[in-house]
């Protein structure tokens, strides 16, 4: 892989990732707070967010295929065990869940 | 803008949890781009440019693959699509006919989830005229914050192992799902999040590379008529 196709990688992904907050921008602008539509986009945006966590937990790409589904699966449920029995606490969550996907990932 | 003191109420509130969340992918991702045999430029650039971490990722394992440009943009493109709802939902309330329109364009620019996340948490507590310099603050800040933790994760690349390195990368979805979660109040937010999720995965292998934007579209609109009743309350 040249330095220059590199380069130009960087610049078709910034302008397809820009082109998606730029375009929503402009749809955006007829639309009013407290709209059925802006309560539908908000529906639609958190359920996309969801779809992607659960997407790169179950079918992850890249370098989370080091690891097992039985891992990512236990850390994701010690998450949220964590997140809810502790007051919301979302350092110590993230930080547990981190801890024992180190620790699995290295015994399984 | 950047004297206000609702600019500085945004950097404030990115300071802490929610630039440690997004930095510490941010660090994975340098360090990640180092062991592939990007160079410093490339990993900063990557970051200052795109700042959306999943996409990012895409982009360089497309190119390790020995993708095209055009298969590039098209799974970046996919990849980070959850920025159009998502930019949609957020610009009815960032709007300021006091902006020029060109800044309101660049601000776009820190739209990602860490910083929609904690905007929203927080939206109804600010004035209508001071929600775009606090959003640009907050968003600002976690952008210039990811820089530099792409820089740095490069640089000390050699003192993370490869497992380290692994385990950081599984911070970013973890820390997506702490802020997912704390939003489950509304009824609809609910069943668009569960639904949402459970159809990702049953719709993987019959829509591959689609199946998070089928999801997120069917699963919202069935959370947003279900619980229309909910939106006039």
């Amino acid at each position: 892989m040249s330095s220059q196709f590199i380069y130009l990688s960087i610049l078709v992904a910034s302008v397809g990732t820009y082109f998606c907050r730029a375009f929503g921008m402009f749809s955006a602008k007829n639309i009013k707070v407290d709209s059925p539509i802006f309560h539908w986009i908000r529906c639609v945006s958190m359920a996309v967010i969801a779809a992607v966590i659960a997407r790169i937990v179950f079918f992850p790409v890249g370098i989370l295929t080091e690891s097992t589904m039985l891992v990512r699966i236990v850390c994701t449920l010690i998450l949220l065990v964590v997140y809810f029995l502790f007051k919301k606490n979302v350092i110590l969550a993230v930080s547990s869940s981190t801890i024992c996907f180190v620790i699995l990932n290295h015994v399984l | 803008m950047f004297s206000s003191q609702s600019f500085k109420d945004g950097v404030k509130h990115a300071f802490g949890v929610p630039a440690l969340g997004l930095g510490s992918s941010m660090f994975a991702f340098g360090a990640f781009l180092h062991s592939a045999g990007f160079d410093i430029y490339q990993s900063f650039f990557s970051t200052f440019f795109t700042f959306a971490l999943p996409g990012q990722f895409v982009m360089a394992e497309t190119i390790l693959a020995g993708g095209t440009l055009l298969n590039i943009f098209l799974a970046v493109l996919l990849t980070n699509s959850r920025l159009y709802p998502m930019t949609v939902n957020i610009t009815p309330l960032i709007r300021n006919s006091n902006v020029p329109k060109w800044k309101q364009y660049i601000g776009a620019h820190f739209i990602a989830v860490t910083s929609w996340f904690n905007f929203f948490s927080v939206q109804k507590n600010i004035k209508e005229d001071e929600k775009f310099n606090y959003f640009v603050g907050l968003g600002g800040f976690l952008w210039a914050n990811s820089v530099v933790c792409t820089v740095a994760g490069y640089l000390f690349s050699n003192l993370v192992t490869h497992e380290i390195l692994i385990a950081l990368v599984f911070i970013n979805p973890m820390y997506f799902l702490v802020m997912t979660v704390s939003n489950l109040e509304e009824k609809k937010i609910i069943c668009s999040i569960l639904v949402g999720a459970t159809l990702s995965i049953f719709l993987n292998d019959v829509f591959p590379g689609w199946s998070v934007l089928i999801a997120g579209v069917l699963a919202g609109t069935l959370g947003f008529f279900i619980f229309r009743k909910e939106n006039n309350e």
